[in-house]
């Protein structure tokens, strides 16, 4: 430190005494413990896990079991081996309607696009599905 | 009752004993404001500067390294939340205008005139403070209020200590020559 330098410190030093330290107002120790009770304080009563995840979990079950099904079960033994709820499901007659693309768009698909649409939709919802399981925010 | 030192309590509160941060809170509450308020000029903005620092070291307390020092890892803190603060609400600029010409400006009911000279000298210097910049302002709080060395504030502020040294130098520079200004307006106002 050059003779300036020494100069302006203890010149600076007659203006700053170090003992004239601002104290932290009354009550601050109290304040600062009540902002941390607050924040472990949680805000809400939690929800049960499978009722914050209903739908998901209906998602995956469902998913899991169609897909279980398709595996599992042969189709010559489908009669013998199947679920009541296999049998309701096949005793389900369905009426889809029939829309006609190439009337609308002038397109020839052919059936194994629709097989992939649905496809497409069936992994859609079933990622949504994970999703929701594994990548819910805390 | 006796400090048990920052460790001891550090380990209650990881062990689940929330409340042992108060002893830590009571014991650095004075420096943590101080500093805060040196920086950013304003008590209530002081207050809440330092809740916050204090809040963020109670979040961020697992990651403390329990062989370094408690207080300059705290500093650390409260010096990175207040200049970040600062710097989004930067201030217009004062004016000399702005500070009393005379310490019977200070004088209350009960105070002496030496009293009232000491907080003369004290609000000057907190107007010199107000008119460096907010890094200037935490080197120099460091440094004269929590009478830290060179190396100490390097450990706060991530600053190098010969890069310490000059924005010391400037900074006390620009103080003495706002002093030497108000107190030449002092003077010609007893003229």
């Amino acid at each position: 430190m050059n003779n300036q330098e020494k100069y302006n410190e203890d010149l600076l030093r007659q203006y700053i005494a170090p003992e004239k330290i601002e104290n932290a107002p009354e009550g601050f120790t109290s304040r600062v413990m009540t902002r941390i009770r607050l924040e472990k304080m949680p805000l809400l009563v939690p929800e049960r896990w499978i009722k914050r995840n209903l739908v998901p979990v209906i998602f995956s079950a469902v998913t899991l079991l169609l897909i279980a099904s398709a595996f599992l079960i042969p189709e010559s033994q489908s009669d013998s081996l199947a679920l009541p709820v296999l049998k309701l499901i096949k005793n389900l007659k369905f009426s889809m309607p029939e829309i006609n693309f190439s009337s609308i768009l002038h397109l020839n698909l052919p059936s194994v696009i629709m097989y992939a649409f649905i496809g497409i939709l069936v992994l859609t919802v079933f990622d949504r599905a994970l999703y929701g399981i594994f990548h819910r925010e805390k | 009752m006796d400090y048990k030192g920052d460790l001891y309590y550090i380990e209650q509160i990881l062990a689940g004993n929330n409340n042992a941060f108060s002893f830590i809170v009571d014991r650095h509450k004075n420096k943590a404001y101080n500093l805060a308020f040196r920086i950013c000029g304003n008590h209530e903005e002081a207050e809440e500067l330092a809740q916050d620092s204090f809040l963020k070291a109670y979040r961020s307390l697992k990651s403390f390294k329990m062989k370094s020092s408690f207080a300059t890892w705290l500093y650390r803190i409260v010096y990175n939340t207040t200049i970040s603060h600062v710097r989004i609400k930067k201030k217009g600029v004062l004016s000399l205008e702005d500070f009393p010409a005379d310490a019977t400006d200070f004088i209350g009911n009960n105070t002496t005139e030496e009293e009232a000279e000491k907080e003369y000298r004290s609000s000057l210097v907190n107007f010199a403070l107000q008119k460096i910049n907010e890094e200037e302002r935490a080197l120099v709080s460091l440094y004269y209020y929590e009478e830290m060395s060179t190396e100490e504030i390097s450990d706060v502020t991530g600053i190098s200590k010969s890069n310490i040294k000059v924005k010391l130098f400037r900074a006390r520079q620009k103080m003495l020559e706002i002093i030497e200004k108000v107190e030449k307006k002092k003077f010609i106002y007893h003229e």
